[in-house]
């Protein structure tokens, strides 16, 4: 508990009385509560202690004391702890001062609280509309108490985003909202100098759709997961774990060991197809469509994998508040080592090959570089700030599920660019298939579900980090009445990397820009917070019900065959 | 070469037999690359014929004309022309037609810009700013390529010192290679994609970054006219240096000198899809890196050929 006493005598030392109280409660997270006026310089004190920015969680404290609340949160990566810096501003004088000048990556959390809860922060570089819809009317902020989740306010005609100025010389090269190196709809303004980038706008954000405002209103506890592995369609477990566990540290709750082992290897499955998934789209964004065939070719046997074990070739449903849905029985464990063996022996194959290609080696290396100290202050997470030297990853750091006990390497390059990130997701999915192992030897036996028996008490606040296949997810939730978090917010790995893409862009070519963006494997629909509607379901259910159970059926069948 | 014992009409007859060779094997051969590219991908791949069903079914789609200007819909017209001119001129397994006798290399080398540059004019008129960054690679690797095709030709036009197509295209084969004409077939090797313009020389089109650039705006009948125009040059650049570089058999028959350089551009295609399947597309910086050197080597090659 050092490095607390510390951060408290250094905080007291420079605030003295804006410092309101040092939580001593939880062991793993620091909570700060600051008075308003402290509050940049506390967020100092304590980047200054080495903490990393995560983000800022705003809250409607209306109905209780009058004020909006605001949360920094902040991870001390070696001693596996969280700091939360809280303070809050009365309603009617909703402004404390920004975070950005001194964290630059905190520019969308103040922006996003801006919008959606209506606390304005002084000296922010660019204080304009983030989440919200160009339309949306003045003075209604959706995520306080007192709006409605249903509520559709008046659209306005002729109401646009304002892009910023381009650099005089520069041509304008729209890039979206639809575009084949974008996979979800979103807007690049690309400034291009001939085919030199010198700079870029960003308007995101078109397909917000409130999931944290509707599971804050509508539904409860234990429904949420579902809901949380829907806000994303690539890596749904991760958040759904995320939430899960934010709640259970909430509650209190202890989960057998057997579901933080199944629970482990469900994170693990998602990382092994979701590695495979980018680096097929990687291949694909330089033009090279034979590793995209190649790499989907072996992921498919992971999706069908997942299918026989849960029913579903992704948005599993296997994570609970409490532990897991499903139990891995020894049959589909034999399944699993299986698969592991195959997608191990062809990924190998494809590694070999890629390794040695001048040409891949052309496209990536030296493209998309930013140095690390850059990397560091952007807060970058994931594959994308490992290829810059930075060496974090939430499940060595801030061990969670079955993590302690599992053995596993975190590459770490240096050459800041995006081959780097293309080799560490390679060796990242060899790594995956090693946890998985793992977890088949270790797994205890017993319970794989534990009920939630007593009430969460309201007003609890709890953090949590899953490392996502591309980067860490942070899920902040406060507990409330009625059996539902008050607030819930969900910061993935895509807001704090596509803050730092404009960068990655800064001087280079105009036909780098899909491997750049692609680099991060930017998922827009976590960073907007959406439901993903897959297109193949949605395909399906224009089919008849009968129809639709005979090609299950084949399907079945066809795994059936396989399996035999 | 051999015209001259034919009857005058056989040689219009040349013209229509060359054109139909062309329209109907170009989507074939385009099939081939798109089979073989399947194959290493480990896919099944689409039938043979799927390119005439592309340009036919471009041809029933709505021809939408976006900007209004002539030049815009004039382009693919004059495109798909100029390719019909060359292929009309070329003496097919060293046949001249009834045109050959009236152009020469030079006339071909500008029957072939004309296509390029008609390309162009259509990007150029679309203004969209995909096709403009299209266009402009389109120019840059026009610059680059076109004088590597042309001193190609050139060593045919020193060894026999003619610049009558027949005898540029065969001269080269029916002489002595020699150390240059060995160099330019490692050229022309090495500038297929480029003179093909598929990966990893397909910038200007870079689906991925610049939406088909020149040709963003088009659809309908014009873009068929466009497609169809890409896989005629295709067909032409593959067919080239089989002609200029693989001696006829010299057995009198027409058909079977024809059959085995079809053949053999078949084989160029194939070459061309595993090209295009294992590579990347490059930048357009690199490409020019690319055919600077190739340009250097060409060049040697030619003042080899003068000198020795």
């Amino acid at each position: 508990m050092s490095k607390r006493k510390e951060l408290e005598a250094k905080l007291i030392a420079r605030l003295r009385d804006d410092v309101v109280c040092v939580e001593k409660t939880d062991p793993r997270t620091i909570f700060i509560d600051v008075k308003r006026a402290g509050i940049r310089e506390a967020s100092k004190i304590i980047t200054n202690a080495g903490a990393r920015y995560l983000c800022s969680v705003g809250y409607d404290n209306i109905e209780r004391d009058g004020t909006l609340g605001m949360i920094h949160t902040f991870a001390l990566d070696d001693s596996d702890q969280f700091v939360c810096c809280r303070t809050s501003a009365p309603e009617n004088d909703a402004i404390i001062e920004s975070i950005t000048p001194d964290l630059p990556s905190a520019g969308w959390s103040e922006r996003e609280v801006t919008d959606l809860l209506g606390l304005r922060f002084a000296g922010h570089p660019k204080p304009k509309k983030l989440v919200l819809a160009d339309d949306w009317p003045d003075g209604i902020y959706p995520l306080r108490k007192d709006v409605p989740h249903n509520l559709v306010p008046k659209g306005a005609e002729d109401v646009a985003y304002e892009l910023d100025e381009a650099p005089p010389g520069t041509k304008i090269v729209p890039v979206g909202p639809f575009h084949p190196s974008l996979h979800e709809p979103e807007h690049f303004a690309v400034y291009v100098d001939g085919e030199t980038i010198k700079g870029c706008d960003y308007r995101g954000f078109m397909t917000h759709r409130g999931i944290e405002k509707l599971c804050t209103t509508q539904i409860s506890y234990n429904e949420v997961p579902f809901i949380a592995e829907r806000i994303c369609g690539i890596c749904g477990s991760v958040h759904a774990t995320a939430f899960s566990q934010a709640v259970e540290s909430a509650a209190g709750l202890v989960i057998p060991r057997r579901a933080e082992f199944i629970r482990t290897m469900m994170l693990e499955f998602e990382r092994i197809h979701s590695n495979l998934l980018w680096l097929g789209v990687a291949g694909h964004l330089i033009g090279f469509d034979t590793v995209f065939m190649q790499a989907w070719r072996v992921r498919e046997q992971i999706m069908w994998l997942c299918e026989r074990l849960t029913g579903n070739r992704k948005t599993y449903g296997m994570i609970l508040v409490g532990g897991v849905r499903r139990d891995i029985t020894p049959e589909i464990a034999d399944d699993i080592r299986r698969v592991m063996k195959t997608i191990e022996d062809d990924l190998a194959i494809i590694h070999r090959a890629i390794e040695k290609d001048t040409s891949i080696h052309k496209r990536t290396k030296g493209v998309g570089t930013i140095t690390k100290q850059q990397a560091l202050d952007w807060s970058l997470v994931g594959p994308v700030a490992r290829a810059r030297g930075v060496d974090i990853d939430a499940r060595r750091d801030h061990p969670y599920a079955a993590y302690d006990e599992m053995k596993f390497e975190v590459p770490v390059l240096d050459s800041c660019d995006v081959w780097a990130t293309l080799v560490i997701r390679v060796i990242e999915t060899f790594e995956a298939i090693k946890i998985v192992r793992q977890c088949l030897e270790k797994m205890p036996g017993g319970e794989f579900f534990v009920e939630m028996k007593d009430s969460i008490p309201a007003q609890r606040h709890a953090i949590t980090v899953v490392e996502a296949p591309r980067g860490e997810s942070v899920h902040y939730v406060i507990t409330g009445e009625d059996n539902r978090p008050e607030r819930w917010r969900v910061r993935a790995p895509t807001f704090p990397n596509l803050q730092a893409v404009p960068l990655m862009l800064l001087d280079e070519q105009f036909g780098d820009f899909p491997i750049i963006m692609g680099s991060i494997d930017p998922c827009f629909s976590c960073t907007d917070r959406v439901a993903v509607v897959d297109l193949q379901t949605g395909q399906a259910s224009s089919i008849s019900k009968a129809e639709l159970d005979a090609l299950s059926r084949q399907q079945q069948a066809r795994h059936a065959s396989l399996k035999g | 070469m051999t015209t001259a014992t034919l009857h005058p009409i056989w040689s219009y007859v040349q013209v229509l037999l060359n054109l139909l060779v062309f329209l109907a094997l170009a989507p074939l051969f385009d099939g081939i690359v798109r089979r073989v590219t399947a194959r290493v991908q480990s896919r099944q791949g689409p039938p043979l014929v799927q390119s005439f069903y592309d340009v036919l079914k471009l041809l029933g789609k709505e021809n939408i004309d976006s900007t209004g200007i002539l030049p815009f819909r004039l382009a693919p017209v004059i495109a798909f022309a100029s390719m019909l001119c060359v292929i009309a001129i070329l003496p097919l397994a060293g046949r001249a037609t009834a045109f050959t006798a009236y152009a020469d290399a030079i006339s071909l080398v500008y029957l072939l810009t004309l296509g390029g540059v008609a390309v162009l004019l259509g990007a150029f008129a679309s203004k969209n700013i995909y096709a403009l960054i299209g266009a402009s690679r389109e120019m840059t690797t026009m610059i680059m390529v076109e004088p590597i095709l042309f001193m190609i030709l050139l060593l045919g036009v020193l060894k026999t010192g003619s610049l009558d197509l027949s005898a540029v295209i065969y001269g080269t084969p029916m002489a002595a290679f020699g150390l240059p004409g060995m160099v330019m077939i490692a050229v022309s090797l090495f500038g297929l994609q480029a003179f093909v313009a598929r990966q990893p020389f397909d910038m200007a089109e870079a689906e991925q970054e610049l939406l088909g650039g020149p040709f963003i705006e088009y659809s309908g009948p014009n873009y068929a006219l466009f497609k169809y125009y890409m896989m005629l040059k295709q067909m032409f650049y593959a067919y080239l240096p089989i002609a200029m570089f693989v001696p006829l058999l010299g057995t009198g028959f027409y058909l079977a000198d024809l059959a085995l350089q079809l053949v053999l551009t078949a084989v160029v295609f194939l070459l061309i899809g595993l090209l295009s399947a294992t590579h990347p597309r490059y930048r357009i910086d690199q490409a020019i890196r690319y055919f600077g050197v190739l340009f250097l080597i060409a060049l040697a090659a030619i003042a080899a050929a003068v000198v020795l």
